[in-house]
């Protein structure tokens, strides 16, 4: 059972189901109306809410201001292999913010989703930085 | 003290199968790991520290930490330094931190006491408590600005 909730605004609820079924192996949970949808991946639920200026989760500010896609805060996805997970993804169409690139734990890649919502792909390199690494 | 937890929505009336412990073994938690882009990481580790009851892990300051709740493990990179996440993108966009609206849901069984008990301490919420089908939401900010949703499920 998905522990860990994350919400992600979009702007094409059924257009974000279908990347991330199709490219990062989501799986439904449910998708109840048009403007939201609830998908997991492990341990991760990922929460879909399209902008909306009355109601839900993509909710507008009391001052207006509305709930948009994009940012740089992301949830990570730790893959064996980056470079061939790279290709296979742009082989499918799909857009990179950036080429990978190497840090002090690993190696990394933002995807952006259709709306422009940033994932990050991560390659550990120290153990340490390894998702449930043994201290 | 109050419990707040990281789980999910309820619906575990659903997803309960009796098991036996082997079974039960296979479903262990994994981690799960969410990055934030941080202004400061010393405040962003107070912050989630003191009031949203994270565990430091990791920290190699200044650009670094790592902190946990339940299964949920909060990278907080600065957009300087020599880690991946502050390299700037090759059109030119650099990562910018309190910038955007998705982020991390934490349930908490009284919300309106949660909203209280924060506001005495003058942390910062973007909006006032909403109510959805689902439950009851508002979304406090952490030092750098950073969203983070506090939701009570309904009962």
């Amino acid at each position: 059972m998905a522990t860990v909730q994350v919400r992600y605004i979009v702007n094409d609820v059924d257009a974000a189901i279908a990347f991330y079924d199709r490219h990062l192996g989501f799986k439904t949970v449910m998708h109840p109306a048009p403007a939201f949808a609830m998908l997991s991946r492990g341990d991760l639920r990922l929460v879909l809410s399209a902008p909306n200026p009355a109601a839900g989760g993509g909710q507008a500010m009391p001052d207006g201001t509305q709930q948009t896609p994009g940012g740089w805060n992301r949830f990570a996805i730790e893959v064996d292999d980056l470079a061939s997970t790279v290709e296979r993804l742009r082989d499918a169409g799909v857009h990179f913010r950036n080429e990978i690139v190497t840090g002090v734990g690993g190696k990394q890649v933002i995807v952006n989703d259709p709306s422009g919502n940033p994932v990050e792909l991560f390659q550990p390199i120290l153990s340490e930085a390894r998702l449930d690494s043994k201290p | 003290v109050t419990r707040i937890g990281i789980i999910g929505l309820v619906l575990s009336a659903t997803a309960v199968v009796a098991g036996s412990p082997q079974s039960q073994e296979h479903t262990a938690m994994t981690t799960v790991r969410v990055r934030y882009m941080v202004k400061e990481i010393e405040p962003a580790i107070e912050f989630y520290t003191k009031f949203l009851g994270f565990q430091l892990k990791q920290q190699n300051k200044p650009y670094f930490a790592m902190v946990s709740h339940g299964n949920l493990e909060l990278v907080l990179s600065t957009p300087f330094g020599p880690g991946g996440a502050a390299k700037p993108m090759p059109d030119g966009r650099t990562p910018e931190a309190g910038s955007g609206w998705n982020r991390i849901i934490i349930n908490v069984d009284d919300l309106q006491a949660e909203v209280a008990r924060f506001r005495k301490a003058h942390l910062h919420f973007r909006n006032d408590i909403v109510s959805g089908p689902g439950g009851s939401e508002i979304l406090l900010e952490d030092p750098s600005g950073n969203p983070i949703e506090l939701f009570q499920p309904s009962k």
